[in-house]
C-alpha cells in the first residue's frame, strides 16, 4: 500500500489571485497543488496517475466548469470534483452532482471546511487507487493458474471439500489435491480463508 | 365787422348825359341817414354844378370808404381828416378843399377832441388822471373821436390800451357819451362839440358832464382838451380827371357861406385845403395808419393786427399742447407696455431658466436612477467581484495562520503572501471606488475623455457577468483615437448597458460563439464604437421600436436603457444605432464627434 503515488490537489480558477491564493492554503496542510487559469489548460496537463483532487470554479469563461467535469467523465477519471462557486446556483448545483461532483462549495467558504472536503476527497481517491492496485494484483496471481487448477479454487473458496469437488468435477480425490495445492502456492495464500478474501478482493468475476 | 351801410343813390340829372353821375364817398359816421341829411345838400349842389355829369352820394363807414378808394369805384371821398391822411399815405388820394367849420380856430384848425367826465367825478382833474381808469371811444379809428386825444393822452402819460383800457362803442357816437353817463367807463372820448351839438339838440343835459382839461382855442367855440387838427377835406383818387376835380373845387370853394347845402353840414362852406402836416406827425407818433409799422407795436396791437394768426397760432399751440399730451400719453401707456412685457419676459425667463434647471435635475436623477438599475441588474456579480479578492485575502491569511501554527512557515513565502494580500484588499477597494462612481448622482461633466477608457472601465465592471455566461469580451481597440468632448461616466453608462444588452442576447441564444466583440475607431472626425453580441438578433420592425422608452424584448427589462443611452449620446451630438451582423447577431454602433482638445 505505500507504493501509492502521493496525491495531488489540482486547482482550476481563471481569477488568478483566487487561484494562486486557493493553492497557498491548501499547500499550508502539506497537499501538493497545481493550478490551472482554465478547464483547457488543465486537461492538457492531467494524467490519471495519481491521486488527489480538483476544486473546480463552476463559471469560467471558454470551457465551464460542467463541461470539464463531462469531460473527465468521459475519460472514466475517477478524480473527486469539489465545485466552489460564488452563486448558490441551485439548477446548476443539482447539474454538477448529477455530473459527478462530490461536493458544492459556495464562497466565501470556511477554510476548515473546504480543507476537511478536500482531505476526504483525497482519502476516496488514495481508496479508490489502493483498490485498483489490489484488483490488479489478485487478477495477475489469477492468470498464474491453469483453468483446472482455477475451477478448482474457486471451488475450495467456496468452501467445498475436496470430495465433494472431485465428484463435481469427475476428477479423482488424488487430483484435486495436486490441483488445490499448485493453485495455493501459485496465489501465494496459505490457507483457505486467504484464499476466500483474494477471490472477494477480485470481485465478481 | 365789414359792413355797408344801405347804400343810397340819389341821382340829379339836369340833362340827360352820356357820363356817369360822379360818385361821392361820404363817411357816414352817424349812420346812413344821418349822413343823407348832412351831406346830400352838399351832393345835390355839386350836381347842379356840374351840367352833363350829375353827382351820386356814396355813404360808406371807414371800411367801405377805404375798399371804394381802393376799387375806385368812386371818384371823390368826404371823410374825415384821420381817414385822409391814412389814404392819402397808402391810396395817393389829395384833398381838393377843406370843410371851413363855424367853430374853427384861427389856424382854421377844427377838429378836436373833449375828455368827458361825469360832472360830478371829483377824482379826474387832470389828462394824467386818466391812468388806468376805463375809457370809452367810439372806434379806435375815429380820428376826432379818439386819435386826436390818443396822441394828447400819451403825451400827458396815460396810454389809451393799459390799466382799464378804452371800450370801443362803435357808431354813432352818442353810446360814448352814454357809456360815461351811466358809469360803463370813467371818461369818454368825443369829437369837439359833439358834447354841445347833443346838447343843443336836447339829447342829453350839458350839465351832468365836464371836460377834463379843457383849452382855450382862441376862436374855437367848443371846448375842447386837445389842440386842433384840420376839419374834413373833400379828397379826389389819384386817376379823378382833373378837369372834374377843378370843377369841383371851384364848385366847392365858390358854395356860399350861407348856402342850403354849408347850412346842412353845419358848416361855412369850403376853403382851400389846409395842411395836414400835423396830422401826418399825430399819426407817426401813434404809429397809427400810414405809420402803423414805425410804431412798437403793443401787445393789444398786436393781437388787434394779427389776431387771426394769433389764433391760427393759438390753434396751432392748441393742436400742439393736445399732441404733446397725446404723444406724452401715448409714450407713457407704450413705456407702460413694454414695462409689463419686460416684467412677462423676465417672469418667462426666469420660468424657462427653472424649467431648464428643473430637467437637467430630472436629467441627472433619471441618470442616476439608470445607472443604478444597471448596477441593481449587476449587483450579483458585483458582489461576485468584490468577492473574489475578499476570498483570495481570506485564503492567504488562513495559509500563513495555518503554516505558522505547523511551524512550516518559510518566511519569504509569507512575505510573498502578505503582499498578495494587500494586492487583493487594494482591488477589492478599486472595484468600491468604481461602483461608487458609477452610481454618484452628480451633474455631468463634459471634458475630452478617451472613449477607449471608457470601454475598459465599463469591462471591468461587467467583466464578471461574462465570465459568468461563459462569454468572452473580445476587445479591439484602436490605438491613437482622438479624444471626444463628453462625460466620461455617461459613455461608460451607455457602452455597459449595450455590453449587458449583448450578454443578454448571447444568454437566450446560447450561440456556437460566445463572444462579443466590442471595437473602436476613428475617422472623419468622428470616434465610432461598435459592440457586437452573436444573440438572435432583431426583426427588422422591432429595431425601429429598440429606442423608444418603455420598448423591450426582455422578461424583466425596464425599457429604458437604450432609450437612455440613445439620450446620452444624442446629447453629446452623437448618433445610436443598431445593425445586423453579418456573423449573425446585433451590431450596436455610436458615433461621437472627435474633440479638438486632447485629453485630460
Amino acid at each position: 500500500m505505500t507504493d501509492l503515488p502521493s496525491p495531488t490537489v489540482y486547482v482550476v480558477d481563471d481569477d488568478e489571485a483566487v487561484r494562486t491564493s486557493l493553492a497557498w492554503l491548501i499547500g499550508s496542510v502539506g497537499l501538493a497543488v497545481r493550478a490551472f487559469g482554465s478547464a483547457d489548460a488543465f486537461l492538457a496537463a492531467w494524467t490519471e496517475e495519481r491521486p488527489g483532487c480538483l476544486v473546480l470554479d463552476v463559471r469560467m469563461p471558454g470551457m465551464s466548469g460542467l463541461e470539464l467535469q463531462e469531460a473527465l467523465a468521459r475519460r472514466g477519471s475517477s478524480l473527486p470534483v469539489i465545485i466552489v462557486t460564488g452563486h448558490a446556483d441551485v439548477p446548476m448545483a443539482v447539474r454538477a452532482l448529477k455530473a459527478g461532483a462530490i461536493d458544492f462549495i459556495e464562497k466565501p467558504f470556511n477554510d476548515q471546511l473546504l480543507l476537511d472536503r478536500i482531505q476526504d476527497a483525497v482519502k476516496r481517491s488514495q481508496a479508490a487507487f489502493a483498490g485498483q492496485a489490489r484488483r490488479a494484483r489478485v487478477q495477475s496471481l489469477l492468470a498464474r493458474l491453469t483453468p483446472r487448477e482455477r475451477q478448482v479454487a474457486e471451488l475450495v473458496a467456496a468452501g467445498k471439500p475436496n470430495k465433494v469437488i472431485a465428484f463435481e468435477l469427475d476428477l479423482s480425490m488424488k487430483t484435486v489435491e495436486v490441483h488445490r495445492h499448485n493453485a495455493m502456492d501459485k496465489l501465494e495464500v496459505a490457507s483457505v480463508a486467504d484464499l476466500t478474501r483474494l477471490f472477494m478482493e477480485a470481485g465478481p468475476a | 365787422m365789414r359792413w355797408i351801410l344801405a347804400l343810397c343813390l340819389c341821382v340829379w340829372t339836369a340833362a340827360a348825359a352820356a357820363a356817369p353821375p360822379v360818385r361821392v364817398g361820404v363817411l357816414a359816421y352817424r349812420g346812413g341817414d344821418h349822413a343823407i341829411a348832412v351831406w346830400e345838400p352838399t351832393i345835390r349842389y355839386l350836381a347842379d354844378r356840374l351840367p352833363g355829369r350829375g353827382a351820386v352820394m356814396v355813404p360808406l363807414d371807414l371800411a367801405g370808404i377805404e375798399a371804394a378808394v381802393r376799387e375806385r369805384s368812386i371818384d371823390f371821398v368826404l371823410t374825415n381828416t384821420g381817414q385822409y391822411v391814412d389814404l392819402e399815405a397808402r391810396h395817393g388820394i389829395t384833398r381838393i378843399a377843406t370843410l371851413r367849420s363855424h367853430r374853427a380856430g384861427r389856424d382854421g384848425g377844427a377838429i378836436g377832441s373833449a375828455i368827458l367826465v361825469r360832472a360830478d367825478d371829483a377824482r379826474l382833474r387832470t389828462l394824467a388822471d386818466l391812468d388806468g381808469r376805463r375809457l370809452a371811444a367810439v372806434d379806435g379809428d375815429a380820428f376826432g373821436g379818439f386819435q386826436v386825444a390818443w396822441g394828447e393822452l400819451l403825451e400827458a402819460g396815460v396810454d389809451p390800451f393799459r390799466g382799464g383800457g378804452t371800450l370801443f362803442t362803435g357808431f354813432p357816437l352818442d353810446r360814448v357819451v352814454l357809456a360815461v353817463r351811466d358809469g360803463a367807463a370813467d371818461a369818454g372820448i368825443v369829437r369837439a362839440c359833439l358834447l354841445e351839438e347833443m346838447a343843443a339838440e336836447g339829447r342829453i343835459d350839458a350839465g351832468s358832464f365836464r371836460v377834463l382839461a379843457p383849452r382855450s382855442v382862441p376862436g374855437f367855440g367848443c371846448a375842447v382838451s386837445t389842440r386842433l387838427y384840420p376839419d374834413w377835406p373833400f379828397s379826389r383818387l389819384a386817376d379823378t380827371p382833373e378837369d372834374l376835380a377843378k370843377a369841383v373845387v371851384i364848385a366847392l370853394l365858390e358854395m356860399p357861406v350861407d348856402h342850403p347845402a354849408a347850412q346842412a353840414a353845419g358848416t361855412a362852406g369850403w376853403a382851400v385845403p389846409l395842411d395836414y402836416q400835423p396830422v401826418h406827425a399825430l399819426f407817426q407818433t401813434l404809429g397809427i395808419g400810414p405809420y402803423r409799422n414805425l410804431r412798437p407795436a403793443s401787445v393789444i396791437d398786436l393781437l388787434r393786427a394779427h389776431w387771426h394768426w394769433l389764433a391760427i397760432g393759438g390753434v396751432g399751440l392748441l393742436w400742439w399742447v393736445v399732441h404733446v399730451v397725446r404723444v406724452e400719453h401715448l409714450v407713457k401707456r407704450r413705456t407702460a407696455e413694454l414695462r409689463a412685457a419686460n416684467r412677462d419676459l423676465q417672469q418667462e425667463m426666469a420660468e424657462r431658466r427653472r424649467a431648464q434647471e428643473e430637467s437637467r435635475r430630472r436629467q441627472i436623477e433619471m441618470d442616476h436612477v439608470a445607472r443604478l438599475s444597471i448596477l441593481g441588474e449587476m449587483a450579483s456579480n458585483l458582489a461576485h467581484e468584490l468577492n473574489q479578492p475578499l476570498a483570495a485575502i481570506t485564503n492567504y491569511a488562513r495559509g500563513c495562520a495555518r503554516r505558522l501554527d505547523a511551524g512550516t512557515a518559510d518566511p519569504a513565502e509569507l512575505v510573498e503572501a502578505t503582499r498578495a494580500i494587500s494586492a487583493q484588499a487594494e482591488r477589492a477597494a478599486q472595484i468600491i471606488q468604481r461602483i461608487r462612481d458609477f452610481v454618484r448622482k452628480r451633474a455631468p461633466l463634459v471634458e475630452p475623455m478617451d472613449v477607449n477608457a471608457a470601454v475598459l472601465a465599463a469591462r471591468a465592471l461587467c467583466d464578471s457577468r461574462a465570465r459568468g455566461a461563459g462569454v468572452t469580451l473580445r476587445l479591439a481597440l484602436a490605438d491613437g483615437l482622438p479624444p471626444v468632448a463628453a462625460d466620461r461616466l455617461q459613455i461608460e453608462q451607455v457602452v455597459l448597458n449595450l455590453i449587458l444588452n449583448a450578454l443578454d442576447a448571447m444568454a437566450e441564444a446560447a450561440p456556437a460563439d460566445p463572444t462579443v466583440t466590442l471595437t473602436t475607431h476613428a475617422g472623419d472626425g468622428r470616434v465610432e464604437l461598435a459592440v457586437a453580441d452573436h444573440g438572435p438578433g432583431l426583426a427588422p420592425h422591432l429595431r425601429d421600436r429598440l429606442f423608444e422608452p418603455f420598448f423591450t424584448t426582455k422578461p424583466q427589462g425596464m425599457g429604458l436603457g437604450l432609450s437612455i443611452c440613445r439620450t446620452i449620446v444624442e446629447a453629446h451630438g452623437g448618433r445610436l444605432w443598431a445593425e445586423d451582423n453579418p456573423d449573425g447577431g446585433l451590431v450596436m454602433r455610436v458615433s461621437l464627434p472627435a474633440s479638438e482638445k486632447e485629453a485630460s
